[in-house]
């Protein structure tokens, strides 16, 4: 039964359905039957989190153990935490409305470093010691997941383990190790110790880290028979690995609400500053058939109206038009739309898009990151000019009207040629519009360029160069701003301090935990929110703790350095990064992985096999 | 093509969920049932789906009237059947009829509402001063509606008016005007006579026990 004095504060707060539970399929069991009471943190929102598939998947993949129960916790609204800390009332699990600090593992899943601060925020508000060492017992662990914790060292002084790669076989074991050292009543070093020489279990208490005078790090030494290099896990084969026949279905709108299942894993293009194009390879693929049933069945438990396909990059899926195919046979007559984020549309067939669209129609977004094709090359982004000039015009033709660019601004070797090309090409975009002579009459065409800027992430090729500066972002800005002329383009920009902060905990190391700590103490949370995030704090907060921010962005790394996640093995050799960061200097593409293989090294850790290449790599 | 009314109970947490999110719980629920569906036309296709009494939120609501639209066979029954298989917790399908009635002839609402005070005491003197305020016949409110906030008589839209209170609790019930003619949330109703007693806001339930004609009948 809910409780009460939580009932009490619901009406006094914005959008009480995000703190009520009680959504369909969310899963309720008896606490006294089950061993283990997991509490499945999300750093941000309800209507985020309530979005994001990893988390769908582990919450089912723990709740289908009868052993254990998984609720779902966010992180509350402003408004929602100050009524909580003025009635006293602990963070809690949706499910049951119990404290968090009550369950044996409270587990975070870090997708975006800008969450830090949330994370110590919910640690706070349940009642939990935001430090490991002052958690001296066993339970509750707190514990990380996520693509952040390739580089988690800002927060290992917070965490007690961390898992690496794909969660859906390490965890279990994790939890399984638990349980066991819970009934024979171990210390929390006796577990850690153990857990430990699971694969894909980082402890971060069992690691030192020496640092040079110059603050770079000197070595990372493991402990307690830890490993040396911490490998991600890798589910190998996609067809038979766990997947969620239903989701909760939630009451209040979420950002996106609808059925999603993933296609494949890992990508075969190697965009050199995309960390995700890395971090999950090899690639593997599920079959059209395993994943036709996964959707019918979320859609059949759901009642949801649209069926989203996830991958990196949706038309690299071999198994796309026989998939399509099959599935809208009975998307289109019971009005389901059938959605393909990620979709490059060079080499996509047009009936098939003209299928897609039968239902509702969709919008239609390119992605080319750069504004010339020279820097194209250098950050390997094989997509040209013309192809998207192709495409937008195959489109306009057949009755769109809108069309969204993506593209990044501080990428390595950028000139000011290069910053005018973003908007060439926009401009471009919007005359192919108007030389269609089947364009439908009063109707204008709206271009939406959106430009992030570049933040250096580890496990990439860019992981060694220098970020710009906040003033250096602005200003790019306004030069790109400058050279748009036409009304039909509208220019949305990202908030150049958040890619600093980003960029600065992306790579950071252990250092900053006190940071960390301190800017939260200063009331430093959901800081990926632009309207929240306390920048001066921020700063202040770097100086009191005595470190310069700029040493982790805007430094030029040498090869030879040690890096703060060298201890991580995400199966992509360093010398493959090195290797592809000397190409992009030298304007060199590396083809697909399906055209040539580049020899990145994943392979090694899923047995030799790469999806793409075929078997035995090693 | 043929119109059905749902008469379903919203209660529990369920009461947190918005009237506009109600309709996207409901839009997914008689997919999940699989009804024979009659959709909206144009763009984008919807499950045909009409509200006629949006409840506020944190209310419960007894027998709330939904029409929605079917091609095909299927009995009252089996709406019912399949609709609460598939609804979340809180939710629930009481009836299904034909619709006998138009919006146009709901008029007003009974109310059962309990407000919890810490004592008894507070408790008698919110019963008191409710009931003088209701037979004094003059109750003024800033009220939002469409054309803006203006001050009006709360008394104007109250047809029937009990209070009693039973230990720490005042009980309420109540008649009031509902629909798209004349309207007033109960919430409104009660800050009023919590601001003539001097009260902070109050723990209270509020429950919509039936919907009413012009001429008091049960609406259809």
């Amino acid at each position: 039964m809910f409780p009460k004095e939580i009932e009490k504060i619901l009406l006094k707060v914005q959008k009480p359905g995000r703190y009520t539970g009680g959504e369909l399929n969310s899963v309720i069991k008896d606490k006294e039957k089950v061993d283990l009471r997991v509490a499945f943190c999300f750093p941000d929102t309800y209507e985020i989190g309530m979005s994001h598939l990893g988390m769908k998947i582990l919450y089912s993949l723990i709740n289908a153990r009868e052993d254990a129960w998984c609720e779902r916790v966010f992180a509350p609204w402003i408004d929602m935490e100050e009524q909580m800390r003025s009635k006293g009332i602990p963070l809690y699990g949706l499910e049951s409305g119990e404290p968090v600090k009550d369950a044996d593992v409270i587990a975070f899943t870090l997708m975006y470093e800008m969450g830090y601060t949330n994370v110590l925020n919910m640690l706070d508000l349940a009642g939990v010691a935001l430090r490991s060492e002052d958690r001296p017992s066993l339970t509750p662990l707190v514990i990380a997941g996520g693509a952040c914790v390739c580089n988690f060292e800002p927060m290992a002084d917070f965490v007690d383990l961390t898992l690496l790669g794909d969660g859906e076989e390490v965890l279990n074991e994790v939890l399984d190790l638990i349980k066991i050292h819970k009934q024979k009543g171990s210390s929390k070093q006796e577990f850690l110790r153990q857990a430990a020489k699971i694969k894909g279990v980082y402890v971060p208490s069992l690691y030192d880290v020496d640092y040079n005078e110059d603050f770079t790090v000197k070595s990372i030494n493991a402990r307690d028979g830890a490993p040396e290099k911490v490998t991600k896990r890798v589910v190998r084969d996609l067809d038979t690995m766990f997947a969620p026949s239903s989701f909760v279905v939630p009451f209040i709108d979420v950002v996106h609400d609808r059925t999603t299942v993933e296609i494949f894993r890992g990508c075969i293009r190697g965009c050199r500053f995309c960390q995700a194009g890395f971090l999950y390879r090899p690639l593997r693929e599920k079959s059209p058939k395993v994943v036709e049933d996964q959707c019918r069945a979320i859609y059949e438990s759901t009642g949801y109206d649209e069926i989203s396909l996830c991958s990196l990059s949706t038309s690299d899926y071999k198994g796309l038009p026989e998939l399509l195919n099959s599935m809208l046979d009975w998307t289109i007559p019971e009005k389901v739309n059938v959605a393909l984020p990620s979709l490059r549309v060079d080499n996509f067939p047009q009936d098939l898009m003209e299928k897609i669209n039968a239902v509702r129609k969709s919008g239609l977004t390119f992605a080319p990151e750069a504004g010339t094709q020279r820097l194209r090359d250098v950050i390997n982004k094989n997509i040209t000019e013309e192809e998207v000039l192709t495409t937008v015009a195959r489109a306009f033709s057949g009755g769109w009207n809108a069309v969204k660019l993506y593209f990044m601004i501080g990428l390595p070797t950028e000139t000011e040629e290069d910053i005018k090309g973003i908007a060439d090409l926009a401009q471009a975009v919007v005359d192919e519009f108007y030389k269609n002579p089947d364009k439908p009459k009063g109707k204008s065409v709206n271009v939406s360029v959106s430009v992030a800027s570049l933040v250096p992430k580890p496990f990439t090729p860019f992981q060694w160069e220098p970020q710009i500066t906040p003033d250096e972002i602005v200003s790019r800005q306004e030069l790109l701003m400058s050279f748009v002329r036409s009304r039909k383009i509208s220019v949305s920009k990202h908030v150049p301090k958040t890619s600093f902060l980003e960029g600065v905990f992306a790579r950071g190391d252990r250092r900053l935990g006190s940071v960390i700590e301190t800017a939260w103490k200063n009331g430093c949370k959901f800081d990926g929110w632009d309207d929240q995030m306390k920048f001066e704090t921020w700063m202040e907060s770097f100086e009191s703790c005595g470190i310069d921010p700029f040493f982790y962005t805007a430094r030029k790394r040498d090869f030879s350095e040690v890096l703060p996640w060298d201890h991580m093995d995400y199966g992509i050799s360093k010398q493959f990064l090195m290797r592809e960061n000397e190409k992009a200097y030298a304007e060199q593409t590396t083809p697909s992985c399906r055209e040539q293989c580049a020899g990145c090294g994943a392979a090694k850790i899923n047995g030799g096999e790469c999806g793409e290449i075929g078997k035995n790599l090693v | 093509m043929k119109s059905v009314r749902i008469w379903f109970k919203k209660a529990g947490l369920a009461v947190y969920i918005s009237h506009l999110d109600m309709n996207r719980c409901f839009s997914r629920a008689v997919i999940r049932a699989r009804l024979p569906l009659w959709y909206t036309e144009g763009f984008n296709p919807k499950p045909y789906l009409n509200f006629l009494a949006p409840l506020p939120l944190g209310q419960v609501g007894l027998l709330e009237p939904l029409d929605i639209r079917i091609v095909g066979e299927i009995t009252f029954e089996e709406i019912k059947e399949k609709l609460n298989a598939v609804m979340p917790q809180g939710i629930e399908i009481v009836n299904v009829t034909e619709p006998v009635m138009k919006t146009a002839e709901i008029s007003a609402a009974s109310y059962k509402i309990a407000v919890d005070f810490s004592d008894a005491s507070l408790a008698q003197k919110f019963a008191e001063v409710s009931s003088a305020a209701v037979a004094g016949g003059e109750i003024l409110a800033e009220k939002r509606s469409k054309r803006g906030i203006k001050t009006v008589n709360l008394c104007e839209f109250i047809k029937s008016f009990e209070v009693k209170s039973e230990g720490d609790t005042a009980e309420i019930n109540t008649v009031l005007a509902c629909g798209s003619e004349k309207n007033l949330n109960p919430d409104l109703l009660l800050q009023s006579f919590y601001t003539l007693c001097g009260f902070e806001e109050e723990t209270r339930s509020i429950a919509r026990t039936s919907l009413l004609t012009a001429d008091a009948k049960v609406f259809q």
